[in-house]
């Protein structure tokens, strides 16, 4: 199967949106498309490869590929992050946690690094597979960063970070936890080559307003740490305002509800439309009672007798924030009310905490108090020392520090063999162009998957995962709706002889002629395959699978349907519809030995040779299984294959070897539960005409 | 274009059944366009050519290649190698591909699988119709674009005959009268008196009638 | 008096012509034409010989001529453009005119997919038209087709056919000025069941002024039973039966069929000479000569005159 994901050297075609806009430019279409196909060991290799923490960005990744997809034009964009989570959950671990990558020769080199966070373990991984010797430094008793103290249990289980750092560990990176590194300079001075700092942002912010430093008035991260480290704090009865919209403050609110809170309220700047929250956690937190209150500002916390009585709040209308850090925004004055809390936590903000820096400014900061670094190579202003991740952006995505970390893994290799470290940066990939409306009308629609979730009235109460992961069959029919954008089909102009039957047999209206060669717009394809089969010059090849795989797969079927004397029998089914709705490993049991089935995505994928070259490698008889006519995923698919049968059945009879022996069937969703039956009516049809009378060996 | 149909099975095995070594020989111009002797073409005949040898107990063996063009010297030239492996050579070019593989291999049986039928296009995907007849002496400027030496079944040039009904041909109902087309067409263009001049007797000795014709081009002669 | 056959004589003589027809064996037997001829001689003015009618091949037309004009009938040979070359037709011309023949139908032919050798090659070196042309500039110019000049010409009394209901309707009357101006002395046409629409043709005719130029014979013909007339009616192309003609045949007994398909043709044959620019009638009893006197008789068209 051709490697999709090979990573080598980004390729020099765009990419699908997705894949650029992950930070780790993960090959999303490449797993996707292996999910869609069965091959979840796969989905699962190519997942893995771009990400160290697959099964945790499965579960809480921010997802911005979603954002990007081209789906999201014809109807909602395809769950891109469940299926990463759901390749995960069918890894088999016992085949390693890495299958398939590589580790070099042990090299001397010591490196450091600062910070046990996403961007810290990324480069940790990158920098032991090298063959280095890694130390990772980590302040507090455990690993992970904030997404050990900062996102809650609800989300993300402890149990999924150990299992992400046992691998680290066999590779032979060392940890040492409980230390907090207070000297740079002293680590270089302790034989350590270079020093990564990853240390995040874990300090929150307070606004300077009257009473915020009252006992009731809490910080994000420290709230948020002190539950990870395990404290038992019981908020029955109490009354939460969180101040702050923002991803952080929901995981406040949520949690601060599962500690038993009476009441939680949230209150930020912005509106209801413009909470800055990503759409789904809001959605969660309001399900679950958190109620919101937009468009203010908090003027002061309001005490009486150094207890918390609540926020004094004036309405706004904020615009955004000014470059200097200002809110751009006016004031309602007469709107001045108090929301009542008698527990008020910042979520405001976090920055990171540099007090370990070098008191001589040697490693630069920035105006806004985050590291300073040279933004391809990472490098700070003290040769040997990088820096990454939240601690230089200001609060980012997890996955924005694993492409940190790879980043500096690089550098840092760079720089001790003597390189450039900017010098083995790959290019940034160029994007695939939007997708055109003519196609998007083409497109059939199919409903995003819905995430099965605890039920609100029982998670509300726990710290149990909220998000349960996909089933089998949902995870099929979620892959099935990408568009595998940019995989599709490829003309190769000097057999190409404009006979224009591309651009009247697909679908979605995508092949043009230029200067005297069909060409088939890399950004529009839908890789339906239709195109290549059809074409009569077979100048179309798909990047997907070619004809030397499919006959393969075939010679490989007809050998082993040969079973106890049974009729041979192979059959092409389409995956849209004859497995849809049931496990297509049941289906496959159901059939008898000597039926085996190839899959296609789509029958029109289906060349009258593969029919042809099934009975040349000796079947007794070939079925296709496609979808019912008018339900076909690419429109005309079906009538395709069906034209195909009725033609290589004419062939049967000029050959002498009886049509009967190949059928066509289509099928509905729920018949394919019986396709063995269906299958049984042409073995009887193939028994009255006897063994093939081809026989090879 | 050159349109052509493959011949059946059945004639394409009496054809080849003294040899061992075929090499099937596409080509990919006109007969590719006419989804008769292309690659896929090649492919599938190949296919069906192996389940044939197999069924009769023989062990012929099928090589397959396909070439731009086989009426070019070149490009027949860079199968050579394929073609003095092969015991015959079934090539699914037109006649005139045939032909030049013969004159450039005249030790080797060249063996003809498909029929060329005739010069014609796709009216719609699938549906290949002829309209030409390569007459040597072009009269479409008198007959509002329509052909009748190619169209018309007794090539009148005075037609129609009386066999013209609901504008179709008494030789096949499904045929458009090639007259009724050149009347309307010349409705349309304002020209029906076109059709009160006699239109004198045909010069058929620029068709083939006056021998296998031949142009020379002293202008492009290297 | 261009040539001085009977038949070009009857009609300039004013005379409301009858013609008929005869169709050679598919064998080298003289006899049938001895029958045929003697079921005819004397009730009409010509008789045409097919040449390869349908396709099928038959004794040829000018040898059937040939031995007519032994008989003492005069003949009106036909000649196809299917089966000959501008070479072969200007020969059997020749032959022909030395014979004595003088009438000449020139057809372009039915094609030879409906005969009996589908496989054969259809020459159709020229088409009707030209073939009327080149007739007539042998006969008034003296010159074969390729310009030579001849000292004796061979001079033929020239008839074409029509078809009065083929397509495309409109132009029928245009193109029988173009027969005319070619050089067509007469017309025979088509089998006319469907009287007022053949007499809308001939309205048009009239108003081009043709029937001046040339003389219009109506063709007609018995129907033998009701399957006949079916068949005509839905499975010959350019044939228009109404439903009536059908529909008279089929009130009478299965064993009147016959003599009311006669009695039928001679009705039609009387409503035709009402007709202006009729110059007389063919009858076309296919395989069933001996009709033709029993409709004539009836049609008031017998005895033939004498000129």
């Amino acid at each position: 199967m051709s490697n999709l994901s090979d990573r080598s050297t980004l390729p020099a075609e765009p990419l699908p949106p997705c894949q650029v806009a992950c930070p780790a430019h993960t090959d999303v279409r490449g797993y996707i498309h292996a999910i869609a196909r069965g091959d979840f060991e796969e989905a699962y290799r190519i997942a893995r490869e771009p990400n160290p923490l697959p099964y945790i960005c499965g579960k809480v990744c921010a997802h911005p590929c979603e954002t990007e997809c081209r789906r999201g034009d014809v109807d909602e964009p395809v769950a891109i992050c469940a299926l990463k989570r759901f390749a995960t959950e069918q890894h088999d671990l016992s085949k390693g946690h890495a299958p398939g990558l590589t580790v070099a020769e042990p090299k001397e080199e010591k490196v450091a690094i600062v910070g046990s966070g996403p961007g810290g373990l990324t480069a940790a991984h990158d920098l032991a597979r090298m063959g280095y010797k890694v130390t990772v430094f980590e302040a507090y008793p455990k690993v992970g960063g904030m997404m050990q103290y900062g996102i809650p249990l609800y989300r993300l289980p402890r149990e999924t970070i150990d299992l992400e750092t046992a691998p680290l560990k066999e590779l032979g990176v060392e940890f040492v936890t409980n230390q907090r590194v207070t000297d740079v300079d002293a680590l270089l001075a302790d034989g350590y080559k270079a020093v990564f700092l990853a240390v995040g942002s874990h300090v929150g912010r307070k606004l300077r307003i009257p009473n915020a430093d009252l006992p009731d008035v809490w910080l994000n991260t420290e709230f948020l740490r002190r539950v990870a480290l395990g404290e038992k704090i019981d908020l029955r009865g109490r009354h939460v305002l969180v101040l702050g919209g923002g991803n952080v403050a929901i995981d406040v609110a949520r949690t601060a509800l599962r500690l038993g809170a009476a009441e939680v309220s949230m209150t930020c700047l912005e509106s209801c439309t413009t909470q800055p929250a990503h759409p789904w956690e809001i959605k969660e937190a309001v399900e679950e009672g958190v109620q919101m209150f937009h468009d203010r500002t908090f003027k002061e916390i309001v005490a009486e007798n150094g207890k918390v009585k609540g926020v004094r709040c004036v309405k706004v209308n904020f615009r955004g924030f000014l470059p200097s850090g200002a809110p751009d925004m006016d004031e309602f004055p007469e709107t001045e009310h108090v929301l009542p809390a008698d527990l008020v936590i910042f979520a405001i903000g976090q920055g990171p905490d540099l007090s370990f820096l070098p008191q001589d400014g040697s490693i630069a900061q920035t105006p806004r108090r985050t590291i300073q670094v040279n933004p391809v190579t990472l490098a700070t202003t003290k040769p040997g020392v990088f820096a990454g991740g939240d601690a230089v952006t200001g609060v980012g995505f997890i996955i924005d520090a694993i492409a940190a970390g790879h980043r500096a893994a690089r550098s840092i290799d760079a720089y001790l063999r003597g390189l450039d470290p900017a010098s083995v940066q790959p290019p940034e990939p160029q994007k695939l162009n939007d997708l055109q409306q003519k196609t998007i009308s083409h497109i059939r629609h199919l409903k995003r998957e819905e995430m099965p979730m605890l039920d609100v009235d029982q998670r509300k109460f726990t710290f149990d995962e909220v998000y349960l992961g996909y089933t089998e069959a949902q995870a099929i029919r979620a892959a099935q709706r990408c568009l595998t954008c940019g995989a599709g089909a490829r003309v190769e102009e000097t057999k190409c002889i404009a006979c224009l039957t591309c651009v009247r047999v697909c679908p979605y209206e995508v092949p043009l002629l230029a200067r005297g060669t069909a060409n088939v717009p890399v950004d529009q394809c839908q890789a339906c395959g239709i195109c290549a089969t059809e074409c009569p010059a077979k100048a179309i090849s798909m990047k997907l699978y070619s004809d030397e795989d499919m006959i393969k797969q075939i010679r490989d079927a007809v050998r082993r349907a040969k079973y106890n004397g049974e009729p041979a029998i192979v059959g092409f089914a389409c995956r849209y519809c004859a497995y849809a709705g049931e496990d297509a490993n049941v289906v496959k049991a159901s059939l008898p030995a000597n039926v085996q089935t190839i899959d296609v995505l789509c029958t029109g994928k289906v060349d009258a040779l593969y029919l042809l070259k099934a009975f040349e490698f000796g079947a007794d008889g070939v079925f296709v299984a496609g979808c019912l006519e008018g339900e076909c995923h690419n429109d005309k698919g079906n009538v395709h294959a069906a034209k195909r049968v009725a033609y290589v059945k004419g062939l049967l009879d000029e050959l002498a070897l009886g049509n009967a022996r190949l059928e066509m069937f289509h099928m509905s969703p729920d018949q394919c539960a019986n396709m063995a039956e269906v299958v049984s009516r042409l073995i009887t049809k193939v028994k009255e005409l006897g063994p093939s009378p081809v026989r090879r060996s | 274009m050159i349109k052509a149909q493959q011949k059946p099975i059945a004639e394409i095995k009496a054809l080849i059944a003294p040899y061992h070594r075929i090499l099937i020989l596409g080509c990919g111009t006109c007969v590719t366009i006419s989804f008769a002797g292309g690659e896929k073409e090649v492919g599938l005949l190949a296919s069906s050519l192996r389940i044939a040898s197999a069924m009769e107990g023989q062990d012929k063996i099928f090589a397959e290649a396909t070439v731009q063009r086989q009426c070019e010297w070149e490009f027949i030239d860079a199968v050579a190698e394929q073609i003095q492996q092969a015991d015959a050579v079934l090539s699914l070019a037109c006649g005139i591909g045939v032909q030049a593989l013969a004159e450039r291999y005249p030790d080797k049986v060249v063996l003809p699988g498909v029929n060329t039928t005739f010069l014609g296009m796709a009216v719609e995907h699938g549906v290949l119709v002829e309209r030409c007849r390569a007459c040597g002496d072009c009269i479409l400027g008198l007959t509002g674009g329509v052909c009748p030496i190619a169209r018309c079944a007794k090539n009148l040039l005075n037609g129609p005959c009386g066999g013209s009904q609901n504008g179709k041909c008494e030789v096949n109902p499904e045929l458009d009268c090639a007259w009724q087309l050149i009347y309307d067409r010349l409705a349309r263009l304002g020209q029906l008196d076109r059709l009160a001049a006699l239109m004198p007797y045909k010069d058929w000795s620029k068709d083939y009638d006056g021998g296998p014709r031949k142009i020379v081009r002293e202008d492009l002669r290297l | 008096m261009k040539v001085g056959s009977n038949l070009e004589k009857v009609l300039t003589s004013g005379y409301f012509a009858a013609t008929g027809e005869l169709g050679p064996p598919k064998s080298a037997d003289p006899g049938v034409i001895r029958h045929k001829a003697s079921l005819l001689k004397g009730y009409v003015d010509a008789v045409n010989i097919t040449d390869n009618q349908t396709a099928i091949v038959r004794m040829s037309s000018i040898s059937v001529g040939i031995m007519l004009l032994q008989l003492g009938l005069e003949p009106t040979i036909q000649m196809t453009c299917r089966d000959r070359n501008r070479l072969a037709i200007q020969s059997d011309l020749l032959g022909a005119a030395a014979h004595g023949v003088k009438n000449l139908l020139c057809l372009t032919g039915d094609h030879q997919r409906f005969g009996n050798h589908p496989t054969a090659r259809g020459v159709y070196d020229l088409d009707s038209i030209q073939l009327i042309h080149m007739v007539k500039t042998m006969r008034d110019e003296k010159k074969f087709a390729c310009g030579e000049e001849m000292d004796v010409e061979p001079r033929f009394f020239i008839g074409a056919a029509e078809n009065p209901f083929a397509d495309p309707f409109d132009y029928r009357p245009y193109r029988l000025a173009k027969k005319i101006a070619a050089g067509a002395d007469f017309i025979q046409t088509q089998l006319i069941y469907n009287v007022p629409k053949f007499k809308e043709f001939m309205k048009r005719v009239c108003d081009l002024g043709l029937h001046e130029k040339c003389y219009i014979l109506a063709g007609v013909g018995p129907i033998k039973s009701v399957g006949m007339a079916r068949y005509m009616q839905t499975s010959v192309p350019g044939m228009d039966v109404p439903e009536e003609i059908v529909a008279r045949l089929k009130g009478v007994p299965k064993d009147q069929v016959r003599k009311e398909g006669i009695k039928q043709c001679a009705d039609i044959i009387s409503e035709i000479r009402e007709i202006p620019g009729v110059a007389g009638v063919h009858v076309m009893a296919i395989e069933w000569e001996e009709a033709v006197p029993e409709i004539l008789e009836l049609a008031g068209l017998l005895p033939r005159p004498k000129v």
